[in-house]
């Protein structure tokens, strides 16, 4: 504890005289402090270039979290054989039509999905019409047709690889992606 | 595709007519295939003889004989009797019909014998097969091939196809392959196969989503769907130069239909419109003809052998059903009623039926039913089957089937019988398609 103190003390005198030391250069020569002065704007100049590209960052940062949070959107299901939308299903789509709305520099592609039982070709159709059901309800609570297309996948994309009714349950999906504006 | 010079010709032409050949030629049919009570016909085919004379190539009498049961096997319509069970002395016996004792084929309850010799000097090959029917003691059809060594199974496979005609009043699908989708993880890539599991061969390189194959008439392009752009649009790809050109490409569907029996036309489903709608296109003008009118689902058209109506999956009555209509989109008529999934139509070249996918106890099999609504056929009854296609003859489907875990492409006779793995593995195989008779050799 003592020790501490001593040194502290010594650091307290330094400091003094180092005060001291310096003023009284500077009474010394005028063309000096000048070129401190120069000197001193680069200085000056650099952490706001650093901070510019932070803020950049930082911005990028939050698009690229915006998008991860859109692209996040939760799917919309539905049941066997069917496009029709469940109730929880228009609650999902009224939060997604609220971001969008709110986010307007964005577009959707909404992909329909179908689980692996029947064909192919009926599937893809099945597909396409899930993904036109949740666009017409997303369009008629304001949300600009312009930003919104539709492709449908069928039975190739299945999210849960399971064979089983909960697997196929979670396959049966209309899914947002959201994309910036270009 | 390899293009060898092969010389057939009729053997013994003379011997034939003087030995009633007309008999056949007035069509006489000694397997009815589509008879009912159909059982597998009995033929006998002993090794093959070394007409050099000497004691070289042994192992090429076995194979002549063995190559030939293999592929009169692989037909499902004959029982090669057993070597085992022969009575005849090999060495006294000939190959015509008078240096062959019938008796001795009789006895072990044959009907039908093929009788065969070869020549192979180094250089080239000759072979000879006779068909006899035993039970007359006279010859139905011989045949003689000059070829080199390679060309053997092409000599084996040609007669093969010979026996079928004389035997089933057709030739058989010898020289077809099938085309079919087979998909690892999030991308599938189109693969063809012979008819007898040989040679499977990959079509396309695009690591995309590719469906719905169909082959032209004339055997020498592929159709399809591909996402290689993004889109799920409509391709034609030339075999020979393995270029594929986008034919349709509308926002939406551009799903990949049957071609018309003659070529000249191509069904698609589009959904351009903003539903799925049936249209059919004339590749060379790029005209196109809208054929469903209808809000529901209408999807996955095919042709009747005469190109005048058509059968399609439509779910206007509330559940996927298969529908008829004429080609140009009139008369439009309901033909499944039994179960609420009914899809992938496909007309059979006889005419007469039409298969389909179905759900029963919960899983999806092959049925076919007559163009006038009845006399339903279950035609697979094990694991989930799907996917239908007839062979050129009408013989057979091929169809793709999952079953604990496993994923196939089967062949089955028209009847439900003689079911034969084609190929299989653990990736999902789907959407087999018939070739038309190829011509392969």
């Amino acid at each position: 504890m003592k020790k501490r103190l001593t040194i502290m003390g010594i650091f307290v005198l330094i400091l003094g005289l180092s005060v001291i030391f310096v003023t009284g250069c500077a009474k010394k020569g005028v063309v000096k402090e000048e070129a401190v002065a120069v000197e001193e704007r680069p200085v000056a100049i650099q952490p706001s270039e650093a901070e510019l590209q932070k803020e950049r960052e930082a911005a990028l940062r939050e698009k690229a979290l915006e998008e991860r949070e859109a692209s996040r959107f939760k799917d919309i299901n539905f049941e066997f054989d069917k496009f029709n939308l469940k109730p929880e299903a228009r609650e999902t789509l009224r939060r997604h039509a609220d971001w969008l709305l709110e986010h307007t520099g964005f577009d959707v592609i909404i992909e329909g999905h179908c689980d692996e039982r029947g064909t192919s070709e009926y599937n893809l159709a099945l597909g396409e019409r899930r993904a036109a059901s949740a666009m017409k309800y997303v369009v008629n609570l304001g949300v600009d047709k312009k930003r919104l297309t539709t492709i449908s996948y069928g039975e190739e994309l299945p999210l849960d690889a399971g064979h089983n009714e909960e697997s196929w349950a979670r396959n049966r999906r209309a899914h947002f992606v959201v994309t910036s504006q270009k | 595709m390899r293009k060898i010079k092969l010389y057939t010709i009729a053997l013994l032409g003379i011997i034939l007519l003087i030995l009633g050949w007309n008999q056949t030629a007035s069509g006489k049919v000694y397997i009815d295939i589509d008879s009912p009570a159909f059982q597998k016909f009995p033929i006998a085919i002993p090794d093959f003889k070394n007409l050099s004379g000497d004691e070289d190539n042994k192992n090429l009498s076995v194979w002549f004989s063995d190559a030939l049961a293999k592929n009169l096997g692989l037909t499902g319509f004959f029982h090669v009797i057993s070597k085992k069970a022969f009575l005849e002395d090999p060495d006294r016996a000939g190959i015509t019909a008078e240096s062959i004792r019938f008796s001795d084929w009789i006895n072990i309850g044959t009907e039908t014998l093929v009788k065969g010799g070869f020549q192979y000097d180094g250089k080239e090959l000759s072979a000879e097969f006779r068909l006899f029917d035993v039970i007359h003691g006279k010859i139905i059809v011989g045949k003689k091939y000059w070829g080199k060594f390679e060309d053997r199974e092409e000599m084996v496979v040609k007669f093969a196809s010979e026996v079928l005609l004389a035997l089933t009043g057709e030739r058989g699908v010898f020289g077809t392959k099938i085309v079919f989708v087979l998909k690892k993880g999030k991308t599938s890539e189109i693969y063809t196969i012979n008819f007898d599991g040989s040679e499977l061969a990959r079509v396309t390189y695009y690591g995309s989503i590719i469906l719905s194959p169909h082959w032209s008439p004339d055997g020498k392009s592929i159709s399809f769907t591909s996402y290689k752009r993004g889109n799920p649009d409509f391709y034609i790809m030339d075999r020979a130069k393995r270029t594929a050109r986008k034919i349709s490409s509308f926002g939406g569907l551009n799903l990949s239909a049957p071609w018309s029996p003659d070529g000249s036309k191509i069904l698609l489903t589009l959904s351009k419109d903003g539903n799925e709608e049936i249209y059919v296109l004339d590749p060379a003008s790029k005209k196109l003809e809208r054929l469903t009118r209808n809000p529901s689902i209408d999807v996955s058209p095919t042709w009747s052998p005469d190109g005048r109506k058509l059968a399609f999956v439509s779910n206007r009555s509330g559940s996927p059903q298969i529908y008829l209509m004429d080609a140009d989109g009139n008369n439009v008529r309901r033909l499944t009623y039994e179960g609420n999934y009914n899809t992938s139509p496909s007309w059979s070249p006889r005419g007469n039926r039409i298969a389909y996918e179905g759900v029963t106890n919960g899983c999806f099999q092959i049925f076919s039913i007559d163009k006038e609504g009845s006399n339903i056929l279950q035609i697979t009854f094990d694991g989930s089957n799907e996917s239908s296609s007839w062979s050129p003859d009408g013989r057979y489907l091929v169809f793709s089937s999952k079953k604990d875990g496993k994923f196939r492409i089967c062949i089955i006779n028209s009847n439900g019988s003689n079911m034969r793995v084609l190929h299989e593995g653990v990736h999902i195989h789907s959407c087999p398609s018939w070739s038309p008779r190829l011509n392969l050799y």
